[in-house]
């Protein structure tokens, strides 16, 4: 005996079913065939809208080096969103983006666990690949993108810290330009600030943002040859380079050689900065496009930049804070393609001029300080000055930069011993032994 | 067919029923299918969350891979960090500001604006109310630029009026706390004034005339009437106060970021820090199951204190 033949219903009960799975199944997994040639859009993950300008601007360059024609899929976000976005996409196995710009403060989130192996491209072959790029990119630039022995991002700058001044104000209070080491300048600055109010140096106190508070004192001591972590990413704050500087900046804070601003990038320092409350500070070079000039467009002509003085002990002219790394996801249709832009755009000669002159970001290759055209731009907010030159002088000390992937809580505690230490209510000693002690009590965990 | 019997007349059902051969009602799924949304929006948002949470909790995850399981690692971790402990003394200080200070203020506002013969009373609800529409990102620029300790306008005020100013509103660990539970103050106290208002309005008058004709006194009457008319709403308003402030994320995170020294931390900030800047969702989620069996315990103990739910005598 046959079965009965199904029904309508049954059939088109069937049929649901089916188009339902294959709807899912769809909606699970994307294609992977690899595009190696052609038409390709580049889902684009960034934080900054330069950075969209300049890749934008780019895709004539990188269509005409590779073998695909590009187009772009920008996405924007806040740096530790952007983060937060990937790793959910990527829980999600769907809706990641080809390439995306770390910055560098959010990166350590991707060093913890497996999840930049698991998750990242591998630069490395690539870098290897083209004859001579890898010893030409600045080491300093590639290791806090790194990690066991893999590279998961490419910077996008050589973000040195130097010492900003009015020059106006120097001018008219007579106070040399030139003072060679930090302990001369605290003495010039207590004497300013009594004569005139002002200040010559700026920590942070804007109790909302740790990075914020942190990076006042981060600058001065990897200049003065200390660190957070070491190439393993293990703590080496509470040294000996570490007290100085944070003495010399609580010392600073009593002669008022060092004012507290609550924000560097906001009203406080606006008003600070309009009433000559501050005569000048030091900062990475990106400060001046993304700190003076939105704030104190006025002032265009009246700043100039040098070198950090030297801190007596020894240490350096300059150190280094900030950068975004831009890396490629792995293991998708795009990813081929995503790799060979980031190259053609970010790692070409023209491509770190071009970063420089329409972002203000310095180069991570060697060979570009030495370009022409670069070393002959002259700054107008700058009074003219041939900020390249400078820069290019201060390259050989800049210094090594290992992150952790527990750097956050790093943060965390210090920001909260700096503040403690500033008001006086804890030793500069105390402040960074009671550091490494809440560190480790709550790394690893 | 119908048999009739003594003047009845008997149905076929009911002869069934005398047979043993019961016809069931018909079993309709329609009443299921209308009240499933519910079941199903709960199973899926509430019952298999809290189930992920709980297992989440007693395992260490990065945010991708497989989970490791570590069993009540992550508990006895907690009970020994720190960080913890000072988001539950802060959390606990926020929460008494609620219950013991914005719910008070929040009934005295709410009688004041009940008062007879008040002028331009909507004005007053609204500007009370306002606080609570505006965008807590908003309030957060609005109140970093009020508190800056060198160039705020609460600052200048003290300066203009008492020569010193330079108070660390932000960036002295116990004057931050002052701060957030000021903002708190500022913003809900409004909100909570109208579920009082709407109590108030609802207390029946012949109450007041009878408490007047026997002589009684504004705070008497206060009291002895409206206080005792007002029990369900406060009762309500307690709890979801309570509750509110146990989870208190938006004001220190955006005004403080839990700083400074995380004088501010909150246990909600605790979690999202763990999961979503350290990348221990392990972690994250055994704090989450901690706040949520003390939210938990602790309302129903209010519960039961103030009576919601139980029939009046």
């Amino acid at each position: 005996m046959f079965p009965a033949p199904p029904t309508r219903r049954t059939l088109l009960r069937g049929a649901l079913g089916l188009g339902t799975a294959a709807a899912l199944t769809a909606c699970g997994a994307g294609t992977t065939t690899v595009r190696t040639s052609g038409d390709v859009t580049l889902s684009l993950w960034t934080h900054d809208p330069g950075y969209e300008a300049f890749f934008r601007k780019g895709i004539p360059e990188a269509d005409r080096l590779t073998d695909f024609r590009y187009h772009l899929d920008v996405t924007r976000a806040g740096p530790a969103d952007l983060v937060t976005k990937l790793l959910a996409q990527a829980v999600a196995g769907r809706g990641t983006p080809d390439t995306i710009g770390f910055e560098i403060g959010s990166f350590p989130r991707m060093l913890r666990g497996d999840i930049a192996p698991r998750l990242l491209h591998d630069l490395t072959p690539d870098i290897a690949g083209v004859p001579g790029l890898k010893d030409d990119l600045l080491p300093a630039r590639l290791a806090p993108y790194s990690k066991d022995g893999g590279l998961y991002a490419l910077d996008s700058d050589t973000p040195m810290v130097v010492y900003y001044y009015r020059d106006d104000l120097f001018s008219k209070w007579n106070l040399p330009t030139d003072t060679a080491t930090w302990e001369e300048y605290a003495e010039l600055g207590a004497r300013v600030h009594q004569d005139h109010g002002a200040s010559l140096c700026v920590v942070s106190t804007v109790g909302s943002d740790a990075g914020q508070v942190v990076q006042s004192f981060q600058m001065l001591l990897y200049q003065r040859g200390g660190a957070f972590f070491d190439a393993d990413g293990e703590l080496v704050l509470d040294s000996p380079e570490a007290e100085e500087t944070l003495r010399f900046l609580c010392d600073g804070l009593r002669t008022g050689f060092v004012i507290d601003i609550s924000d560097y990038y906001g009203a406080a320092m606006q008003t600070a900065l309009k009433t000559n409350k501050v005569a000048g500070l030091p900062m990475a070079i990106w400060y001046k496009n993304y700190g003076l000039l939105p704030n104190v467009p006025e002032q265009k002509g009246r700043w100039r930049v040098r070198g950090l003085p030297r801190f007596t002990k020894g240490g350096g002219v300059t150190a280094a804070l900030g950068g975004t790394g831009f890396g490629v996801v792995k293991d998708k249709a795009n990813t081929e393609a995503a790799v060979d832009f980031l190259l053609n755009t970010w790692l070409t000669h023209e491509g770190q001029v071009r970063r420089f002159t329409e972002t203000g970001y310095l180069p991570t290759r060697r060979s570009v300080y030495e370009d022409p055209a670069l070393n002959a731009t002259k700054d107008d907010f700058c009074g003219g000055q041939q900020l390249f030159r400078l820069y290019r002088s201060l390259l050989p000390d800049v210094p090594a930069f290992y992150q952790s992937p527990d750097q956050s809580i790093l943060f965390d505690v210090l920001a909260g011993n700096l503040l403690r230490a500033y008001r006086g209510d804890v030793s500069p000693r105390q402040a960074l032994k009671q550091t490494a002690a809440d560190y480790r009590d709550q790394a690893g965990r | 067919m119908t048999t009739a019997v003594a003047g009845h007349a008997r149905t076929t059902d009911q002869r069934a029923d005398e047979t043993g051969t019961a016809r069931r009602p018909r079993r309709s799924w329609a009443p299921y299918l209308f009240i499933s949304p519910f079941y199903l929006l709960y199973v899926l948002f509430m019952l298999i969350p809290i189930a992920v949470s709980l297992w989440l909790s007693l395992t260490e995850w990065v945010g991708l891979g497989a989970p490791h399981w570590v069993g009540l690692r992550n508990y006895r971790n907690l009970f020994t960090d720190i960080s913890f402990h000072r988001a539950l003394g802060n959390t606990a200080v926020f929460v008494l500001v609620a219950v013991c200070v914005v719910v008070p203020l929040a009934l005295l506002i709410a009688q004041a604006l009940n008062a007879r013969g008040l002028r331009a009373r909507d004005l007053w609800r609204t500007a009370y109310f306002v606080p609570i529409v505006v965008s807590p990102i908003l309030v957060a620029l609005i109140f970093g630029l009020l508190f800056d300790r060198q160039f705020g306008l609460l600052n200048s005020i003290l300066r203009a009026l008492f020569g010193t100013g330079g108070v660390d509103w932000l960036g002295d660990p116990g004057l931050a706390k002052v701060s957030i539970a000021l903002v708190m103050l500022w913003r809900w106290t409004g909100y909570l004034t109208v579920f009082f208002l709407a109590g108030l309005q609802n207390v029946p008058k012949e109450l007041y005339e009878a408490a007047a004709l026997d002589g009684a006194g504004r705070l008497r009457t206060f009291t002895t009437v409206t206080l005792p008319a007002l029990k369900p709403v406060t009762a309500f308003v307690v709890v979801t106060s309570f509750i509110g402030a146990a989870q208190i994320f938006e004001e220190p995170y955006l005004l403080t970021g839990g700083g400074p020294a995380e004088s501010t931390l909150s246990v909600t900030m605790f979690i999202y820090r763990a999961a979503f800047q350290r990348q221990q969702f392990g972690y994250a989620a055994a704090a989450a199951v901690v706040l949520f069996v003390l939210v938990f315990g602790l309302s129903q103990l209010f519960n039961r204190l103030l009576g919601i739910g139980r029939a009046s005598a």
